[in-house]
């Protein structure tokens, strides 16, 4: 039997075509099908509803679709709903951002600090366990914590503590200054153990001896991690706070959950305006829903590129 | 420095080891098998040919929920007799979306939907082609059997498009224990909306409960069968809700002399079915927070099935104003007929046997065991004639109380808006609800020109 790592038997000698051939023989087979996936499945519904963005298209009506132009973006444009759907979206995302940026990197500190390497896996388990439940069960879970009448978070406020009482307790849900924070809260403990584990993965890229010197020159604690921490997490931040802003501005789920349809409450956003014409009121204009989507889909490409820009490397 | 050649050799172990490229094409395999598989296994009932399926009907969760013999013993039972294959439908919040897209491409998984509601979404369904009328496949007798409001109801445009299952009447309901509490007569059913709100606020100021009356929001299940009590001829044009009439007016004020008395979070949404079902008003009523109710009759029923004492509920018709019709809103929940289903007359020959069953009726108007009671009730004629000359002992009081009400009620008309009118029209109203409007002309006025600028999009 050959000792393994030995070479068994002399080279093939295949040429250059024969190479190219099964590189390509060998790498295009993999690609192909994930190739077929994102042009069926992602590229495809783009050009579509940049499509039908530009039609009257109906989907409870028959008949022919005819073009319009630009007729879906000047409605949009106009429709009052869409301009505060926007704004109620970069509120939230203006109130949720912070507490997904900070929490998470104070907690990865923390964690990465644990010398017991037990104790750093059992944190690590545990600080994961929200992002293995399907967002769904999330909401009904937090949508019963919130409830006045029988969540429990109002039970010790009211019955147990009695800092409120049955008349004034608070609506987290109900009550426009209260709903952003609620759902942040929410998303914020939802998300924490995904994020904390980016940041320790950045943690770990940081040369520890940059620490010790810093502390051997009497560096304190907060300008070891201003000064060390901060800067090389850059990256980290980078990706968490683009990814982060894409599904904060464009929430939806949530939004239908635990908001409803009132379109006066602070969670009819955009997503939750462009699903309403696109699914419920009238014949379902989707030509015009398509519209409001991709002026919010445009809002934030704009927001991304300046987050680029905010977060470019200054080396 | 090894050369291509020689790294594929270095890779290949006489172990028994993966190498790389086996380790690439058996992950290649396994991620295009996975879906391939389910791909067929969904795709099975699809590819069956017409005389090879069951009668699939397809069932609203919440029907099931509250109807567990349907699941558990009525299907089981038919299908002894004839292959039925009883699916739950993808309609969460009154989605009707896939049915439509099924229905663009001329199919159906399913053959018949029970869960549709005439002013819900029955017009959307027969605009989109998606369902076809049971006028060739209801025997003559059912649909002569059908009280003549719901048939009313159920046709449009000359066809019958639901067969009739499930009746739901706005009532008024009360905790016996907490009126009592307050020193009133528990058996007494207030015939005003005066009386009633002098009533709950009686049981505040006696400190009997927190609250005296709560509602649902959603206009559907308040303002309008408030606005029918005063008069039910408050439709216009292609038949929308005038908010500006002066029935609609007076259900308003109503409405915003019950808030003050209510649960302070009676205004927001709840927690299924994007806000509309799981409403503030069951868990203040379920928690015996509150002592009169304002709903359709199978709430209070449910949740008073949560109390220590369920038998304290009573309900009755909703109360009139003087000079006031005395009306309410109901409506059915039905089955609609899919045009491209299959087994059509089996689907009719099933819902006989269904809607008819006395299992059904004596459970959900029974007061079996705890907890077993849908409280709705049927929409056939012989049933209420049968029963009103032979009471059989599970009928509640309440029943042909509630019942009688049909008689001067009216359904919300059926258009493509019969309850997104009141979605979009909400915020409005809710304004001076909340007092952030002081004009209810205004608010009106302004509801209903959010709802015909809506319409006047559709084509």
């Amino acid at each position: 039997m050959a000792a393994r790592g030995a070479v068994a038997r002399p080279p093939r000698r295949l040429g250059r075509v024969g190479a190219t051939t099964r590189r390509v023989g060998t790498t295009w087979p993999y690609l192909v099908p994930a190739l077929f996936f994102f042009v069926g499945w992602q590229l495809y519904p783009i050009v579509r509803v940049l499509w039908i963005s530009f039609t009257d298209y109906h989907f409870l009506t028959g008949g022919p679709t005819h073009w319009i132009g630009l007729q879906n973006y000047t409605d949009a444009f106009s429709d009052p709903l869409v301009r505060k759907g926007l704004m109620r979206a970069a509120i939230f995302t203006a109130v949720f951002l912070p507490g997904m940026v900070f929490f998470p990197m104070v907690l990865a500190v923390l964690v990465d600090r644990v010398r017991n390497s037990k104790a750093a896996s059992t944190y690590r388990l545990i600080l994961l366990i929200p992002a293995m439940i399907p967002g769904p069960l999330i909401f009904v879970l937090w949508g019963w914590l919130y409830s006045s009448a029988i969540g429990p978070i109002n039970y010790f406020l009211v019955d147990v503590f009695h800092v409120y009482n049955i008349y004034n307790e608070p609506q987290w849900l109900g009550s426009s200054a209260l709903v952003y924070v609620s759902l942040a809260m929410m998303e914020w403990w939802w998300g924490l153990g995904f994020h904390t584990m980016f940041y320790l993965a950045g943690l770990g890229t940081i040369p520890k001896e940059l620490y010790e010197s810093a502390r051997v020159d009497g560096a304190s604690e907060w300008r070891v991690f201003w000064r060390i921490t901060f800067p090389r997490l850059r990256p980290i931040l980078l990706v968490l706070v683009v990814l982060r802003f894409g599904t904060a501005f464009a929430l939806i789920d949530e939004y239908i959950i635990l908001g409803g349809f009132n379109r006066d409450r602070p969670t009819y956003t955009w997503t939750v305006y462009m699903w309403d014409n696109a699914f419920q009121v009238g014949d379902w204009n989707q030509g015009f829903a398509a519209a409001v989507g991709l002026i919010g889909t445009a809002a934030m490409l704009v927001v991304v590129l300046w987050l680029f820009y905010l977060f470019r490397s200054r080396d | 420095m090894s050369d291509e050649y020689q790294v594929d050799e270095l890779y290949t172990g006489d172990g028994g080891t993966f190498d790389r490229q086996e380790l690439l094409r058996r992950g290649a395999a396994a991620g295009l098998a996975i879906p391939t598989i389910s791909l067929l296994f969904g795709a099975k009932a699809a590819f069956a040919r017409p005389s090879a399926r069951s009668l699939t009907p397809t069932f609203y969760q919440w029907i099931y929920n509250i109807h567990p013999d349907i699941p558990d013993t009525l299907n089981k039972q038919y299908a002894k007799k004839h292959p039925l294959d009883a699916k739950i439908a993808p309609v969460q919040g009154f989605g009707i979306e896939r049915f439509v897209a099924e229905a663009k491409q001329k199919k159906s998984t399913w053959d018949v939907y029970v869960g549709m509601t005439p002013f819900v979404e029955m017009a959307q369904l027969i605009a989109a082609g998606v369902i076809e009328p049971w006028d060739k496949y209801m025997p003559a007798a059912v649909k002569k059997d059908i009280i003549p409001s719901i048939l009313n109801e159920v046709t449009y445009q000359g066809h019958i498009w639901s067969w009739p299952f499930l009746l739901d009447i706005i009532v008024q309901a009360r905790n016996g224990e907490l009126v009592s509490k307050a020193g009133l007569d528990p058996e007494h059913n207030p015939a005003t909306w005066d009386e009633l709100i002098s009533m709950a606020k009686t049981v505040v100021d006696k400190k009997a409960a927190p609250f005296g009356v709560t509602f649902d929001a959603h206009g559907w299940r308040s303002l309008a069968p408030i606005t029918h009590t005063f008069s039910p001829n408050v439709y216009y044009g292609p038949g929308l809700f005038d908010f500006t009439s002066d029935a609609a007016l007076n259900a308003l004020d109503v409405m915003k002399r019950m808030k003050e008395l209510a649960n302070p979070n009676v205004l927001e949404p709840g927690k299924t079915d994007g806000g509309v079902n799981a409403t503030p008003d069951e868990d203040a009523f379920a928690a015996r927070q509150v002592a009169y109710y304002v709903k359709y009759q199978n709430a209070p029923i449910r949740f008073a099935a949560t109390w220590p004492d369920p038998s304290q509920l009573r309900q009755a018709g909703l109360p009139k104003q003087p000079g006031g019709s005395g009306a309410t809103v109901f409506w059915t929940t039905g089955s609609a007929l899919f045009k491209y289903g299959q087994n059509k007359q089996q689907a009719a020959d099933y819902l006989k046997f269904l809607t008819y069953n006395p299992v059904i009726w004596q459970r959900s108007l029974g007061t079996a065991e705890k907890g077993n009671h849908a409280g709705q009730l049927a929409p056939y004629s012989s049933l209420w004639n049968r029963w009103s000359k032979n009471p059989p002992s599970w009928l509640p009081k309440w029943g042909p109380v509630v019942f009688d009400q049909l008689k001067v009620s009216r359904a919300i008309r059926t258009n493509k808006f019969g309850l997104q009118q009141f979605v979009i029209g909400q915020p409005y109203w809710e304004k001076y609800l909340k007092g952030d409007e002081s004009d209810p002309k205004k608010a009106m006025l302004d509801a209903k020109n959010a709802v015909y600028a809506e319409y006047k999009k559709t084509k």
